[in-house]
């Protein structure tokens, strides 16, 4: 990395990938914003990643971060601890969130009133090692995400496999839950767990309120299985080889891989060539 | 390992799966995973490997070092062998539940199993030739200190483990040792040995083409799958570890998990497919192991670090 002497108005400082320690600019008017500290007027990079500069704040980007967390964030997590009238919840971040018997949905309709035995009997509701679907509904004092499912596209996730991405390669979008051609149903979480399941029709869900909290998975054929797997290894390509996973993302690295068996989609070479792929179709796409 | 905690409906799939013949990345019930093998970057041992069972960069992550020492030898022990010690720590960093001593546990059974298959199982069964490492009988002989360290875990510890050390050992180059018999004045005789200074006068292991390689099995539902990822072996109620020789002989076992016992009938359907893998797997060895060299070969003048051993993408 070159020690940036010019000064600030011929040359551009944003987009450049730098490392810890080194110099972004040495020009007094700017600010320092995240990723960065100053000594002596100098700004340096304290992270690995890309500069970004907005008017005068210059700020580093990391190429790798935990997730942090924002409210309304459409998450994946999985229960870790089941405590007094609440749920701790591995989000993949700093800290464990918190889901609280308050902000879940009761089986027997969503204006059935907490009663004392549904304290009691918690783990009927969502117990250790279950994955939930949830979004993020405000901070606590310490900073830990609290988490709710009121709704009826939220709750107990099954019929399918998790799938575990860098968080920053899902980008925050309208929507989450996307139903693929295929016949497979993806939950993009933002926090990077990804699940991918069979596809349920909606009218299904909502007939049975009682059954949201079940741990029976509906029947999956061998082809629906096929599906699956393929799509939970596209997503891991696209994921090691750093392309941004959106459902458009998915479908095309899944018609590039149909080609292919579905265990070889991870072996080294023909992950790159579909990853190349990928990359190239979202290109002339954009 | 009960390590990963998951839904059942989550274990659900997988154990359907897998009484189908086909996991959750579309991998046969015997199929397992790329291996990326480095050899030669301790440069202060004697040798020294990497082994990486997992696709795209990420997998289990063993890195194995051999130290050779020189012992005197104390009455009681062998007259004429030298003697390897093996020691298998699982690095906190690798999973949540190694922190502080929580591998306490798994690091025995791991050290127990690496100590079966590579000095107790291979002693008479054509794998190292330890009586080479004695010098001088009765008076000094080569100690070889086999240490792995895990680095990342994501299911079959023990292959990766074994094949690391089995790395290691065959890029193990021992200094060369000139024995000199030596008369004093009182007329007898006197063996004396003196250790060769010379990083290119080096002498390699004696037998170690002859070492084993493992295969884990871990049962699941009424079904077995070899190469269990993490999420399978979540799920899986037995396993056992068989290290099979070039010669396809069986030399050691190992049974883990607590859960349940194997059916007999079941377990001699795993002997007898364990010979099939293996042979599969030593051939597999071969090649990678060829492709380790030409890689040090290629990097004497770089950085000997871990760093480059990553997978370019």
């Amino acid at each position: 990395m070159d020690v940036d002497t010019e000064p600030p108005a011929t040359r551009d400082i944003a987009s450049r990938i730098v490392t810890p320690g080194t110099l972004i600019t040495s020009d007094p008017a700017y600010m320092r914003g995240h990723g960065t500290f100053v000594e002596n007027t100098a700004i340096y990079s304290s992270v690995a990643g890309a500069v970004e500069r907005i008017n005068k704040l210059v700020s580093v980007r990391p190429l790798k971060q935990r997730y942090g967390g924002e409210i309304g964030d459409i998450i994946v997590g999985r229960i870790t601890e089941v405590a007094a009238k609440r749920w701790r919840v591995d989000v993949n971040s700093r800290q464990d969130g918190v889901l609280l018997l308050s902000s879940i949905n009761l089986p027997g309709g969503i204006q059935r009133r907490k009663s004392e035995s549904d304290e009691l009997q918690m783990r009927s509701f969502f117990a250790e090692g279950d994955l939930v679907f949830a979004e993020v509904q405000s901070y606590f004092a310490d900073g830990a995400l609290s988490l709710h499912t009121r709704s009826i596209q939220y709750g107990k996730l099954r019929n399918g496999t998790l799938v575990t991405v860098f968080p920053q390669l899902i980008p925050r979008s309208r929507n989450h839950f996307h139903s693929l051609p295929c016949g497979v149903d993806v939950v993009l979480g933002v926090n990077g767990y990804i699940w991918v399941s069979k596809h349920v029709p909606a009218s299904t869900i909502e007939e049975n309120s009682e059954m949201i909290y079940s741990d029976k998975n509906e029947f999956i054929s061998d082809d629906e299985r096929e599906t699956i797997a393929r799509i939970a290894n596209c997503i891991q390509l696209l994921n090691r080889l750093y392309v941004k996973i959106t459902d458009t993302s998915i479908i095309f690295a899944y018609e590039a891989s149909l080609g292919h068996a579905v265990k070889d989609l991870l072996t080294q070479d023909i992950a790159t060539d579909l990853a190349h792929a990928v990359k190239s179709r979202l290109d002339q796409q954009a | 390992m009960a390590s990963l905690v998951l839904s059942p409906a989550e274990q659900d799939f997988i154990i359907r799966g897998i009484e189908k013949g086909f996991r959750g990345d579309g991998r046969g019930n015997l199929d397992r995973r790329e291996v990326t093998l480095r050899t030669g970057m301790i440069s202060q041992a004697s040798g020294s490997a990497r082994c990486r069972i997992g696709n795209l960069g990420v997998g289990t992550d063993v890195l194995v070092g051999v130290k050779a020492e020189v012992n005197a030898w104390t009455p009681g022990e062998p007259e004429a062998l030298g003697s390897v010690v093996c020691n298998v720590e699982c690095s906190p960093s690798a999973a949540q539940e190694f922190e502080g001593r929580g591998a306490e546990e798994i690091n025995v059974e791991l050290t127990q199993l690496l100590d079966r298959v590579i000095s107790r199982g291979s002693q008479g069964a054509g794998g190292l030739d330890l009586s080479a490492l004695c010098i001088i009988p009765k008076q000094a002989y080569w100690v070889l200190h086999v240490d792995a360290l895990v680095l990342d875990v994501r299911g079959s510890i023990a292959d990766a483990l074994v094949m690391a050390a089995r790395a290691a050992l065959m890029d193990t180059r021992l200094p060369r040792v000139v024995v000199e018999t030596i008369t004093d004045d009182s007329g007898t005789a006197q063996a004396e040995f003196d250790v060769v200074d010379d990083a290119e006068d080096l002498v390699a292991l004696k037998g170690v083409s002859g070492l084993p390689v493992a295969v884990t099995f871990n049962q699941v539902g009424k079904r077995y799958v070899v190469d269990a990822s993490e999420q399978e072996e979540a799920v899986t109620q037995a396993k056992l570890t068989v290290a099979v020789s070039p010669a396809l002989e069986i030399c050691a076992i190992q049974k883990g998990g607590i859960f349940r016992g194997f059916q007999p009938s079941l377990m001699s359907e795993i002997l007898q497919t364990a010979q099939r893998i293996a042979k599969e797997e030593l051939t597999r060895f071969v090649a990678l192991y060829e492709e380790a060299a030409k890689h040090k070969e290629q990097q004497s003048d770089g950085p000997s670090t871990g760093s480059t051993f990553l997978v370019a993408f």
